[in-house]
């Protein structure tokens, strides 16, 4: 009877546990902040945690981005052991709307749009202690870079347009064209100068390494007229560019290479630079294109940016005897906007206003580049030959080229090494756009 | 009298007046009619109650019986049951014939009731001890599996040692909510994950391109769980069946009960297997010449000079053509006494790899006690503790060139690779790693450590004339911690610095994951006069899952050292997982004469993971069976024996994986300062458990005296509210967010024919014979048509698209031309041979399995083009037209033009799935040999997959880059090659 008791009583333990434990509790993310603990109340400890999410979303599938973009401009050729499309698809100009290399720039570019929006609307609704000076600079700094970003997919996708107004995901804005989007772009640069001009002295947050000189309001307002200068130059308002680059950073006695650079690290959750690749590697290679360093003029040290392989590497028809050698280890910065860039943005805005100016632009780069004096004609025409040539060799592998010839109805001037290969006029919208 | 007393008078009156009641005693022994050996674990039931007893060691067992007439139903699987009608007590002797049919099992019709298969209105396939590993052993359970029962799609991951594979019950049951069915040992629930280790993509970066899966395939837990442990298998293939499992029984479950003790005499059960495995299939080389080399790569010098030194290599031989020694050894001991009773079991089995380097090595340890407190007490207690390695090696995609498949593809028979004679290996001239080198020295090592227990508590409350009443209290635990290590040291090619490598990579993965469950149930029975039957019960379950997943990954390693503290850089990351399910049961079973049986149940369920925790969802199911043949319209000497149609109708669901409610930020870094990032996958509150209706009809049906014997069901099961990551425009910052959006249906049928087609003294034979397809259809889609699984349009991918195949593959055909379907991965049919034959003491048996159609993306050739080594590259069947030849045509008319028909290919296969000859020493000779010491002897030789046929280009049609989720297998790229086992076998018993 001992034994039967104990199990009445455990059977009446069991069903009491078992009917009074049905109320569930819990159910916790348990794996990450939520997105609305941002957006809902930015706070003083949140927002330099928000501006680094920013800033490295910036570096997403750079790799791919940088990539296509050179093999479009037939700067350098990709090959890779492992994925074929890039001596494929991406050099034969068939491209596809549902793959890496059409939705991972694009998508990578948004997901940085939307880490911004998230930090704006915080910054909209923040209950914390901030200075006005301090929430000024903050959006300022924010839609620069959200400018750049949209920038850089607009660009991919010229004539295809994007969209600009993607704050509400459940209700995207429409496409836009490309003049449309770069007008959007202009305006963000614009009220972001405003911004940073009322931001005070300093900011409620730290910037990387890569912003050097530039982390203050005063600083990143430097940067934000060079990018808006380069948005003008597009756009063909050469006046506006040359008033623009008078706030910038452009110094045509400085250091070419002053500016503004995406870091790289390989520690923790950072990332390392992705467009490193060993010399004389076999799997995985980019090579110069062969024009690169056959349309060179003598003693231009810019050739450096290439060095002369072991053997060839072949792919499916395509020939690479250089290696690109841009950058030399897996930590170096990739440039988001340099002195260079500012100075030939200077000498094209002048070719009309002032060919003089542009012709002592001009010699600034060729200069530095162990080359003499410009010694051409100085009509129009012969000044932007010249201009995009020089863009050619100082902008080399950094994603400049295609855009150029494409602004200049120039496209049909770059090299087609096989039958069948084409330059595409810009990269499909995904299809996931549902456009 | 206040409540609560009249409460307590009331269990008392219920619960402890009928235990005091004892009746007579009835002993008996039970034989085996063909052997004419006593037949242990036999059960006897006095019918209409569930009082039983099970035979001993020795055929005997024992019973109360409190009221007389009764009778006994003795009944043993593989044995035609046998009623016994007691007037009295007296001594029950029977001898049970044996059953071709397998029609006297019970098969599981509730949470804690069965029914006896003949009365079942279910298609519930069951595979016994003998059936899943008699023929030959098998590496995994869930492998051998494959080819046992209708009704499942069964496909192997890779071949690399430890499993990996992909069961699919009826066609695919969701999209991106789980599709691989429940595992249920012994009441416990089983964790089935597959946990990739860190440090692999780190190198391969195969998740860099352009698929998110890290794509290396790791092994599924279920592969922890030893086969030769396993008594029975059964297997609920839909909601018409599993909807007691609710919103977890959707994709199927398998419920499988291990061995237990039995009555009598301690018995030593030893055996032993050896064997090797080998690669079923080799590519091969291109037939080079001096000529050839010259053309391809300028490197015809480099050919004549190593033919003439004789180092041509065949590298694909020298990586995959190694013979894998395999052992297994399983020691077991069972016996136990009248109220106790246990089995042992300890087992080992190792089995090196087809690769150097590669092997899998398992202990498992068993003790499973049952233990009567009184007739009407009984606890079972399981306990199974099991050590798991499984050294898998370095394979499938990467977009690193690093893979030893990949390397493969870019290796040519006079490049040299081997090491000098200090160990340094050269650098490969074409590629950036070296592919011996990698298989030499890189270590993928996953180690479990894994702990399941349950106990089951069954007490009778209460039994009297007509009716009974017991209650059943389950709870179980599956406890594991798993370590991933991988290290890939600095002196490996694609490791140097110089190469642009890491300098050495050592992860260390950790996972520690606990279920615990526990159910109680009540089950009344009742029996009218005129033999209605009332089989009442209800209960409430209660599971718990929780996982924690740490990874750290350093690189740039001190000298050789590879504690991830002794580097320059770490990484972290970390997953974590909580879920608590509650859900509650009640079924009521009608059965009138074993001639019609009516069940209607109904199961509840919430969730943690659910939108609001505490909302609760209901799963029904009814079912109706009738027995034609016992209505007494055909005489009992019709050919037809036994006609049964049966109908039923279920549902159950899938909860939304957990994390599905939120949308969070990741972690990123950027010199030094930590970020917050938005993730790939916005998150939904709303979201619900997908929800599965499936109707399933069929006859059972036995003619000649179930001589032959017939099954066939049709099923149509629709899943509603599919749980899906939908894409969403990307320019919304997110890539998929997840909705309940559409609807989907697999219909199918399956027929089963069983022939005892000959039966004599010396000889028998028995066949069996069974197809079955299934067809697939999005019928509903709430969001635009959208792409998984595959590497896009111009490689071929999978597409959710309504109104077509669930599991359609679909690319373009070339230059701009638009998505059209080239393939489905779903096949036409499937249809099993087996075949057993018994002469004196031999046994043959063996299981052919033919899959006819369904399709795969196969990559594996393309890359080996890109390396110019297709075994096929001078060949011209690709191109339609015969013109170019295979390896030009599939890069420049298949990926260069846009063109993804050369890459999906029909993945129709048939092989010998199993094979096994077996001698049983007589016991006569054993008896003048050992004195009686030693019984059941056998000796014998198995293989698996001796004969494999197929068309598809590359090492075998069963294979899947992306591992076992969801929708995404059969697609291949560079996969590690399956394999042939041939074994030994010796067996006794002590």
């Amino acid at each position: 009877m001992k034994i039967l008791r104990k199990f009445y009583i455990i059977i009446l333990t069991i069903s009491i546990t078992v009917f009074t434990s049905c109320e569930l509790e819990g159910g916790e993310s348990l794996n990450g902040a939520s997105t609305t603990s941002i957006s809902d109340d930015l706070s003083r400890g949140e927002l330099p945690q928000a501006i680094s999410g920013v800033l490295s979303d910036m570096r997403g599938r750079l790799n791919t981005q940088i990539d296509v973009l050179s093999i479009f401009g037939r700067e350098y050729y990709y090959f890779t052991s492992s994925d074929p499309r890039f001596e494929g698809d991406v050099v034969t100009g068939n491209l596809d709307n549902n793959t890496f290399y059409t939705t991972g720039p694009w998508g990578s570019r948004y997901a940085a749009v939307k880490d911004i929006n998230l930090t704006l609307i915080g910054l909209e609704n923040t209950t914390s202690d901030f200075s006005v000076e301090e929430i000024s600079a903050t959006r300022g700094v924010l839609n620069t870079l959200k400018a750049h970003e949209l920038l850089v997919v607009a660009n991919n996708q010229f004539a295809n347009g994007i969209r600009t107004d993607v704050a509400d995901p459940d209700n995207l804005g429409p496409f836009v064209t490309y003049t449309e989007a770069l007008n959007t772009i202009n305006d963000l640069l614009v009220s972001a100068a405003i911004d940073l001009a009322a931001g005070g002295s300093s900011f409620p947050f730290a910037l990387s390494s890569g912003y050097a000189g530039f982390d203050s309001p005063d600083g990143f307002l430097q940067f934000n007229k060079g990018l808006n200068a380069r948005v003008e130059a597009y756009r063909g308002n050469y006046a506006n560019v040359l008033t623009l680059l008078n706030g910038s950073f452009l110094d045509l006695s400085g250091d070419m290479n002053t500016g503004v650079y995406h870091t790289f690290s390989l520690s923790g959750a950072d990332l390392a630079n992705p467009l490193f690749i060993a010399l004389n590697q076999e799997a995985n290679v980019r090579v110069s294109h062969s024009s690169f360093v056959e349309d060179a003029l003598t003693d231009d040290t810019r050739v450096n940016k290439v060095v002369l392989r072991d053997s060839p590497r072949e792919a499916s028809g395509l020939v690479g005897t250089y290696d690109v050698w841009i950058y030399q280890s897996n930590v170096d910065n990739i440039p988001i906007m340099r002195n260079e860039e500012l100075i030939l943005l200077y000498a094209e805005a002048n070719i009309v206003i002032n060919p003089g100016e542009a012709e002592a632009g001009i010699n600034v780069v060729r200069n530095i580049a162990g080359l003499g004096d410009y010694d051409g004609l100085t009509t129009s025409d012969a000044l932007e030959d010249e201009i995009l040539f020089q863009r050619r060799y100082s902008l080399f592998g950094e994603g400049h080229r295609w855009i150029d010839v494409r602004r200049f109805d120039r496209i049909s001037e770059l090299p087609n090494d096989r039958a069948g290969d084409t330059v595409p006029e810009s990269v499909p919208v995904p299809a996931n756009e549902n456009q | 009298m206040n409540y609560t007393l009249s409460l307590k008078l009331f269990l008392f009156t219920f619960i402890f007046i009928p235990l005091l009641t004892f009746g007579q005693n009835v002993t008996g022994k039970i034989m085996d009619g063909a052997s004419n050996q006593p037949l242990p674990g036999a059960n006897v039931v006095i019918k209409g109650t569930s009082t039983g007893a099970n035979t001993d060691f020795d055929g005997n067992f024992s019973i109360n019986i409190d009221n007389f007439p009764a009778t006994l139903v003795i009944s043993s699987i593989g044995f035609e049951t046998v009623e016994v009608v007691l007037t009295e007590a007296r001594e029950v002797n029977v001898s049970l014939k044996e059953s071709a049919t397998g029609l006297d099992e019970v098969v599981i019709s509730g949470f804690a009731s069965t029914v006896k298969r003949t009365n079942a209105a279910n298609s519930v396939a069951s595979v016994s001890a003998e059936g899943l590993a008699g023929t030959t052993p098998p590496q995994t359970l869930d492998g051998a599996l494959a080819g046992k029962f209708t009704g499942a799609l069964i496909t192997s991951n890779s071949g690399a040692p430890g499993g990996g594979l992909s069961v699919r019950l009826r066609g695919i049951t969701s999209i991106n909510g789980n599709s691989q069915p429940l595992y249920i040992i012994d009441g416990v629930y089983i964790d089935n994950s597959s946990i990739s280790s860190g440090g692999l993509n780190t190198v391969s970066a195969a998740a860099g391109g352009g698929s998110p899966s890290s794509q290396d395939n790791a092994t599924n837990r279920i592969a922890d769980i030893n086969p030769d442990d396993i008594e029975n298998i059964e297997i609920l293939k839909g909601a018409s069946a599993s909807a007691i499992y609710g919103s977890r029984g959707a994709a199927g479950v398998i419920i499988i009960t291990t061995k237990k003790g039995k009555r009598g005499k301690t018995r030593l059960n030893f055996s032993q297997s050896v064997g090797y495995n080998q690669v079923i299939n080799l590519q091969g080389q291109r037939n080079w010449t001096e000529e050839l080399a010259e053309s391809e790569f300028g490197e015809g010098a480099l050919y004549a000079a190593a033919a003439a030194n004789g180092t041509l290599r065949d590298y694909e031989k020298e990586v995959f053509g190694e013979k894998g020694f395999i052992s297994n050894t399983n020691l077991s001991m069972s016996g136990g006494s009248e109220k106790t009773t246990f089995y042992a079991g300890l087992s080992r089995n190792q089995e090196d790899g087809i690769v150097k380097r590669t092997g899998y090595d398992k202990t498992s340890l068993r003790l499973n006690v049952d233990h009567k407190f009184t007739d009407n007490v009984k606890l079972s207690l399981t306990t199974n503790y099991i050590n798991s390695s499984a050294d898998r090696g370095f394979f499938n995609n990467d977009n690193s060139g690093t893979t030893i498949g990949v390397a493969l593809t870019a290796t040519r028979p006079w490049d040299f690779l081997l090491p000098d004679a200090n160990g340094n290996y050269p650098d490969h001239p074409n590629n950036s790693s070296n592919p011996l080198q990698t298989r030499d020295l890189m270590t993928n090592n996953e180690t479990t450590k894994r702990f399941i227990t349950g106990g089951a508590l069954d007490i009778n409350l209460y039994r009297g004339e007509n009716s009974d009443l017991k209650f059943v209290a389950k709870a179980g635990a599956d406890h594991y911690t798993l370590t991933g290590t991988v290290i890939f040291p600095k002196e490996l090619q694609f490791m140097r610095p110089d190469q642009g490598g890491l300098n050495g990579v050592s992860a260390i993965s950790n996972t520690t994951n606990t279920n615990s469950n526990y159910s109680a149930f009540l089950v009344h029975n009742y029996k009218t006069q005129n033999d209605l039957n009332f089989t009442t019960q209800a209960g409430v379950t209660n599971e718990q899952f929780s996982q924690n997943v740490v990874r750290v990954i350093a690189s740039d390693l001190i000298a050789s050292e590879t504690n991830t503290d002794q580097a320059a850089n770490q990484t972290i990351n970390q997953f974590r997982l909580e879920q608590e399910d509650f859900g509650f049961y009640v079924q009521e079973m009608v059965n009138y004469q074993d001639k019609l049986i009516g069940t209607v149940g109904i199961r509840g369920d919430k969730s943690t993971n659910n939108g609001d925790i505490n909302e609760v969802f209901y799963y029904p199911k009814a079912s109706l069976a009738a027995n034609l043949h016992n209505f007494g319209f055909w005489g009992d000497n019709s050919t037809i024996n036994r006609f049964k149609p049966r109908i039923a109708y279920g549902e159950a669901g899938t909860f939304a994986a957990f994390g599905s409610l939120y949308t969070i930020y990741g972690s990123s870094s950027i010199d030094g300062n930590v970020g917050i990032s938005v993730p790939v996958i916005r998150g939904n509150a709303d979201i619900t458990p997908e929800r599965q209706g499936e109707l399933e009809m069929g006859i059972d049906a036995g003619f000649l005296n179930d001589r032959v014997s017939l099954e066939l069901t049709y099923y149509k099961k629709t899943v509603e509210n599919l749980l899906l990551q939908a894409n969403i425009e990307p320019s919304a910052g997110f890539g998929r967010e997840w909705v309940n959006a559409g609807t989907l249906e697999n219909r199918g049928v399956e027929i089963g024919i069983n022939v005892s087609a000959f039966e004599s003294e010396d000889f028998q034979w028995d066949s069996g014979i069974s197809w079955f397809k299934n067809t697939s259809e999005m019928t509903e889609l709430n969001v635009p048509t959208f792409n998984l699984g595959g590497f896009g349009n111009s490689l071929g991918q999978f597409q959710i698209e309504e109104g077509k195949s669930v599991t359609q593959i679909v690319g373009t055909t070339g230059p701009g031309t638009p998505v059209s379907v080239l393939g489905d991965a779903e096949p036409d049919f499937q249809m099993m041979f087996t075949n057993k034959f018994v002469y004196k003491n031999f046994a043959l048996s063996f299981l052919w399995h033919w899959k006819k159609g369904g399709d795969n993306i196969n990559l594996t050739k393309l890359l080996s083009d890109f390396g110019g080594t297709s075994a096929d590259f001078d060949g011209f069947d690709v191109d339609p037209e015969g013109l170019i030849r295979n390896g030009d045509y599939r890069i420049n008319n298949g990926l260069f033009a846009g063109n993804a028909r050369p890459f999906v290919e029909d993945a129709s296969y048939l092989r010998l799935r199993e094979i096994g000859l077996y001698y049983n020493i007589p016991s006569t000779s054993l008896d003048q040999w050992f004195k009686g010491a030693v019984s059941n002897v056998k000796v014998g030789f198995s293989g698996n997959n001796l004969i494999n046929i197929f068309d598809y280009n590359s090492y075998d049609p069963e294979v899947s880059n992306f591992g076992g989720s969801g929708l995404s297998t059969g697609v291949e790229v560079t996969p590690f090659p399956s394999s042939k086992r041939y074994m030994f076998h010796l067996s006794a018993q002590f």
